[in-house]
Formats: C-alpha cells, sequence, structure tokens
C-alpha cells in the first residue's frame, strides 16, 4: 500500500483504534448505541480514507482539496460538529426531562406533606427559623 | 402451581381511546388477573380512564420509551411480590383469550419467559417486505444463538417470570426490548418458548415503532445483540 504521508497512517490507525474502544464501549454498557452509531460511522469514514489512498486522492479532488492531508483532517472535524451539535441536543432534551423530575417531585412533596395529618407544613418553617 | 400471581403490565403512551376496551375485555375475560397502567408520559387522557375503570396506574413523568415503561412495571410487580408479569398492549392488539395459553408454559415451570407469537401457527399476519426481512434476520440470529426457535422476536406479548423481572428491574432495553435481550436473557441461562398467539390490528392511536426508527432500529438491535453476545455471561 502506498501511503501519502505519515499524518494519512497516523489518522487511519488512531480511528481504527476509536472504532474498537467505542464497541468497547458498547459492550461495557458504558455508551448506548444510540450515541455509537455518530462515533462509528466517523471513526470508519476517516479509516477507510487513511487506508485506502486512491479513495482519499478522488475525494479530495472531487472536492478541491489540494493537500490529501486536509481532507482526512476535514471530515474529522465535520464529524466533532456533528457530534457536538447532537451533544447539544441531547442536553437540552436531559435538562428539560431533568426540570419536569422537579415538578413532578415539588407535587409530589406537596400531597405527602398534606396527608401527613397537615403536621409536616407547619413543623418546616419552624425548623428554618430555629 | 394455579396459584401464581400475575400482573399484566400494560404500558400506554397516548392510548385513551383503545385503553378503555382493552382494560374492560381483560377484566372480563381474565378476572382473576391483577392490572397495572404505565402511562409513559401521556399527554391525553391514558391515566384517567385506566383510573376510571378502578385500575392502578403508574404515571412517568415524560415519555421514556416502552421497554422503560415496562422496566417500571417489573419493579412495581417485583416489590409487592408477583410471581410473574405479563407485557400486554394498550392497544387491543393482544387478545385476552390466549393469556392462559401463554401463561401455561410458565406454571408448568417449562420455562422462564413465554412469548406469544404470531408466526408458529399461520395468524393471518402479513408484515411489509422490509420488515419481514428484518424479522427473519433477527429471529435467525436469535435461534441460532440461544439454539431455541424463537419465531417472533417482536412480539410486544410475553410473560416473565418472577426470576427474570428482577433481573430486568435492574438491567432492560428503554427502547426496543427485542432481540437483543432475547439474546441477554438466554445468555443468562433463562428458558423460553413461544406460544402461538393471534394479533389484531390496533383499535386506535400510533405505534412506539414509527418511521424514523425504522432506519436506527436494525443498526441498534444487531449492534446491540453482537454486542450481548460479547458479553460475559452472567452466573444466574
Amino acid at each position: 500500500m502506498v501511503f501519502l504521508s505519515r499524518t494519512q497512517v497516523i489518522a487511519a490507525i488512531g480511528a481504527v483504534l476509536l472504532v474498537l474502544y467505542v464497541l468497547d464501549l458498547v459492550r461495557r454498557r458504558k455508551l448506548s448505541e444510540e450515541y455509537s452509531l455518530l462515533w462509528l460511522i466517523s471513526t470508519v469514514v476517516v479509516a477507510a480514507l487513511g487506508f485506502s489512498t486512491p479513495l482519499l486522492v478522488w475525494v479530495s479532488r472531487e472536492l478541491g482539496i489540494v493537500q490529501e492531508n486536509s481532507t482526512v483532517f476535514a471530515f474529522g472535524l465535520a464529524f466533532s460538529l456533528a457530534m457536538l451539535l447532537h451533544l447539544s441536543v441531547r442536553l437540552s432534551r436531559l435538562g428539560q426531562e431533568n426540570q419536569a423530575l422537579a415538578r413532578e417531585l415539588a407535587l409530589l412533596r406537596h400531597d405527602l406533606e398534606e396527608s401527613g395529618s397537615g403536621r409536616a407544613p407547619a413543623a418546616a418553617p419552624a425548623a428554618d427559623r430555629a | 402451581m394455579s396459584g401464581l400471581r400475575v400482573l399484566v403490565i400494560i404500558p400506554a403512551h397516548d392510548e385513551q381511546e383503545s385503553l378503555p376496551a382493552t382494560l374492560d375485555e381483560l377484566r372480563a375475560v381474565a378476572p382473576g388477573l391483577d392490572l397495572l397502567v404505565v402511562d409513559d408520559g401521556s399527554r391525553d387522557g391514558t391515566a384517567g380512564v385506566a383510573r376510571a375503570r378502578g385500575v392502578r396506574v403508574l404515571r412517568l413523568p415524560f415519555n421514556l420509551g416502552v421497554g422503560a415503561a415496562l422496566q417500571t412495571g417489573f419493579r412495581w410487580a417485583v416489590e409487592h411480590g408477583y410471581d410473574a408479569g405479563v407485557q400486554f398492549d394498550a392497544d387491543g392488539q393482544h387478545d385476552p383469550a390466549t393469556l392462559e395459553a401463554l401463561l401455561e408454559p410458565l406454571r408448568a415451570g417449562r420455562c422462564d419467559v413465554s412469548i406469544g407469537s404470531r408466526y408458529v401457527q399461520r395468524s393471518g399476519y402479513r408484515a411489509p417486505a422490509a420488515r419481514r426481512l428484518g424479522m427473519v434476520l433477527f429471529s435467525g440470529l436469535v435461534s441460532a444463538v440461544l439454539r431455541v426457535r424463537i419465531t417472533d422476536t417482536t412480539s410486544g406479548f410475553r410473560a416473565y417470570a418472577r426470576r427474570v423481572m428482577e433481573v430486568c428491574q435492574h438491567d432492560f432495553p428503554r427502547d426496543f426490548p427485542d432481540a437483543p435481550l432475547l439474546i441477554a436473557l438466554g445468555r443468562r441461562g433463562f428458558r423460553m418458548e413461544e406460544v402461538p398467539v393471534r394479533m389484531r390490528a390496533r383499535r386506535a392511536g400510533r405505534s412506539f415503532y414509527t418511521l424514523g426508527t425504522s432506519l436506527y432500529y436494525p443498526y441498534k438491535n444487531l449492534l446491540a445483540s453482537l454486542m450481548a453476545l460479547l458479553q460475559r455471561p452472567a452466573q444466574p
């Protein structure tokens, strides 16, 4: 196999190691299948570009990129951005769910204190003053 | 063995249209079984129509997915001393008349998970071609791995013995409790058996399986199945 540069090989090997690590994380239930999808696509694409010089040259020419190395890293960067956006969306949903849980908890606490023969609500402020 | 305490767990998401008829039919056909509706973050009157019929309802504060709703039911069943739990659809697809046939292998002690299958016998159910391909693929995978013929990996009509629910209350897929779950349970040493059942058309409401999931579903289940194979089987 002919490689254009050392960085191409490093990127490809790095991507393969990352694929194996992602799969191991899924296996050990540290990463859910849902999140693995984007990681696996991105690392497989970067590895394919890194190991197949003809593919890399062709993609670079089609995209008008002069330096083939940049193509590998451009793809890596594009996937990183996609991953960050995906995480932001997830984080937003988690925040909303977290709020919903807190609201639910407030309602539950109210019901619990009401059902506790009305003693608990009166006792709480007293404890605060003391 | 007939004194099995059985809880029928009914995950429901926006099912106020079909749930009343489902509950009424269950009450009429299987009066000896306790019912539990797990309202999976519904925005309609799902919890209300169930409570109006005197059925116990657990309400999740937001939509978690059918697996998580079922898991909530498992936890409740384990904490309240049930010997078996039945997964039952709210939309009327499952026929309460086949509940006894589904529970029979559990009562006889022949298996730990009893699966109501559409395909063991001709049941008039025809799926779209792409879905049939997936069914054949996952059924073949599960059957080969577990060395038990499982024809219907996506069946949502199953009965679980208490020891299975004890495991599942801690570890259960949130979205699709299908092929990977069966592989994981089989690798833990739980025995499975299929029971032929008829499935009917849903009364109303939407399926848990939407168009958006149709692409993600094969990927997730294939990966999760392979990972379930690579996981060291826990000692039961």
